[in-house]
């Protein structure tokens, strides 16, 4: 019984970091997909090595593939609508970068990042990048954070 | 006795009770003897005594199955209890061990990279990308705001 109720609460616990960005249209990006593929990158880092960053989530993937390029920056345009602050850039119609602080979510602060490097003038590559973070840090060391 | 028997009069009831007080009765007549002392209405020395005991009996009986039940209900309490705190002491545990070790864990190319300082090294990486970009956009306005300085003069 105590065994049974522990490892439903750790599967719940795991869900639960994994899908923190719940409720989000990038939320579909995160299902697993990009774990196993080809040209992709997805990091997830929680606890103390987030707390570190003043995070309590970072989960980010980089894709190397053009067709995910506007799959990812759909759902981040979708979600950046709901942003309460946004710093982004348009390059010929497609979106090059997006900073996005969202509303918070139950007393934590969350960031959506995005990166075409398609769309580059000084050495375009072909990656599309999309960091979520979710943390009490505030947008201000966020900023201090990538310029680190 | 008659299994159908019934008692008629007093006097045959109050046979009956000596002779349950003399250990003398079937089990039948023992039933017998306590629906007659709850219907019947005579009413003697005899009769209002063994009506008082098999009453208290009863009564006793009552109070005993009162305490089952509420130790029954105690036990369970008690059950629902423990299993609350185990649940409630796995959670923070879990939780805790959550906060405090967490996930650091990358997918390159399919290939999993669980080492910190690489992971690590992948974040700065995302990052650094970031900054640069957000570089661009600010030299973009700066040579913006030159152009317009440089216009207006």
């Amino acid at each position: 019984m105590k065994r049974t109720t522990i490892i439903i609460l750790a599967c719940m616990l795991t869900t639960m970091a994994a899908m923190a960005q719940t409720g989000l249209n990038i939320n579909h990006l995160f299902d697993g997909r990009y774990k196993k593929a080809a040209g992709a990158t997805e990091i997830i880092v929680t606890g103390s090595q987030a707390h570190e960053i003043g995070l309590t989530i970072y989960h980010s993937i980089s894709v190397t593939e053009k067709a995910q390029a506007e799959i990812i920056e759909n759902l981040v345009v979708k979600d950046g609508a709901k942003a309460i602050d946004k710093e982004v850039e348009y390059r010929n119609g497609q979106l090059y970068y997006g900073f996005y602080t969202l509303p918070k979510y139950k007393r934590s602060n969350r960031y959506i990042f995005f990166l075409n490097q398609n769309l580059a003038r000084k050495s375009p590559k072909n990656v599309v990048t999309l960091i979520y973070m979710e943390g009490e840090a505030g947008a201000e060391r966020i900023k201090k954070l990538i310029r680190k | 006795m008659n299994k159908n028997h019934h008692i008629n009069n007093q006097a045959e009831l109050e046979r009956l009770i000596e002779r349950y007080f003399d250990g003398d009765t079937s089990v039948q007549e023992e039933q017998m003897l306590r629906e007659a002392l709850a219907d019947c209405p005579w009413s003697s020395e005899v009769i209002d005594e063994a009506r008082f005991t098999m009453g208290y009996f009863a009564a006793h009986s009552h109070e005993k199955a009162r305490t089952a039940g509420k130790n029954h209900r105690r036990q369970f309490i008690g059950i629902a209890a423990s299993i609350a705190i185990v649940i409630a002491a796995g959670g923070y545990a879990l939780w805790h061990q959550q906060q405090s070790t967490g996930v650091c864990i990358a997918y390159v190319n399919g290939m999993v990279v669980q080492d910190d300082d690489k992971v690590m090294t992948l974040i700065a990486n995302d990052l650094s990308m970031m900054d640069n970009a957000a570089d661009a956009m600010t030299d973009q306005l700066s040579s913006l705001g030159a152009a317009l300085e440089l216009d207006n003069e």
